[in-house]
């Protein structure tokens, strides 16, 4: 399903771009741009500015997020920044910092 | 195909073909390049760079295996593998390199881990110092005329005072006869050495001289 995974212990200090789902497990600091999926596992450490198409966050999200699909916040995640996106779910449970803007 | 190819079981990374990572890559766990990689890696354990990888920085890691491309010093602790159709283009420093055939490599390589085996060229000089005195021995031994003949120049040169003495008799008595002539002609510097050493010897008359110069 997913093919780039970035594991737990993987730090990624730069910018990261392409046409492929994500999964990260580890941390990524920098920027983020994509054409897909972002999944931000639970152990996901996102310090950076997420371009993306759809984003799914278990883990930790410090940055700005701009999807141009779907925003998911899983519960027990934390997000800290502003959330770009025509639909945003938040679960219940989940950690929110910042503004919404949906109008896309 | 690739994709199939990592294990899923043990926890690694992977940056597949479609994605660019340009950065500072780190951790502790293997990591699969697919994709295209320019920075630089730090690792613990292994990185795996793929046939479709490029991977453009310089690489740390305890082992590094090169199916694709890469450009950058590599350093590992372990071990660099390169695989046919591997194309890597700057310094290897590891106890271990393994380059595989049809892979394409340009730089220097450096294993610093083990000391490079003792020469055998110390072994055949003292073969070569034996035979010397063995070979010297046997002309000396068969051919006493030989011998014979070539003794006295080193009887000359192992030279008892007498025969010496002769030499340099030998050289002053002619002195004492040219003397006349290289006076007349120019008085140098021989011709007064030739003076100084002459009179004595001339004042103690030997028996032996008197031959010698009448030779």
């Amino acid at each position: 399903m997913a093919n780039t995974v970035i594991g737990s212990t993987i730090v990624i200090d730069g910018e990261i771009t392409g046409d492929e789902d994500l999964v990260v497990q580890g941390t990524v600091k920098g920027r983020v741009g994509l054409r897909q999926n972002i999944h931000v596992e639970e152990s996901g450490v996102v310090e950076a500015n997420v371009e993306t198409a759809t984003i799914t966050i278990l883990g930790t999200v410090t940055g700005d997020v701009v999807a141009s699909e779907r925003a998911e916040l899983k519960s027990n995640c934390r997000v800290v920044g502003d959330i770009h996106a025509p639909r945003v779910l938040i679960a219940d449970g989940a950690s929110f910092k910042g503004n919404v803007d949906m109008d896309g | 195909m690739t994709r199939q190819s990592p294990p899923t079981d043990e926890p690694s990374t992977l940056i597949g073909p479609g994605i660019f990572v340009r950065g500072r890559v780190s951790g502790e766990e293997d990591l699969h390049v697919e994709g295209r990689l320019e920075g630089s890696i730090e690792l613990t354990e292994t990185v795996y760079v793929a046939t479709a990888g490029i991977v453009v920085a310089t690489v740390q890691a305890r082992d590094v295996v090169v199916s694709g491309v890469v450009v950058g010093n590599v350093t590992a602790e372990d071990s660099v593998t390169l695989n046919a159709g591997a194309k890597l283009v700057g310094d290897i420093t590891a106890p271990r390199v393994i380059v595989a055939d049809g892979a394409a490599f340009s730089g220097n390589v450096a294993m610093g881990g083990e000391p490079p085996p003792p020469r055998k060229e110390r072994r055949q000089p003292t073969r070569r110092a034996t035979p010397k005195p063995a070979a010297a021995t046997r002309p000396a031994a068969k051919p006493s005329t030989k011998a014979s003949k070539a003794s006295p120049t080193r009887v000359a040169a192992i030279p008892t005072p007498r025969a010496a003495r002769r030499d340099e008799g030998d050289d002053t008595v002619v002195v004492k006869h040219a003397e006349v002539d290289e006076n007349k002609r120019s008085a140098g510097k021989k011709t007064a050495k030739s003076r100084k050493k002459a009179p004595p010897r001339a004042r103690v008359p030997k028996p032996g001289k008197r031959r010698v110069g009448r030779r």
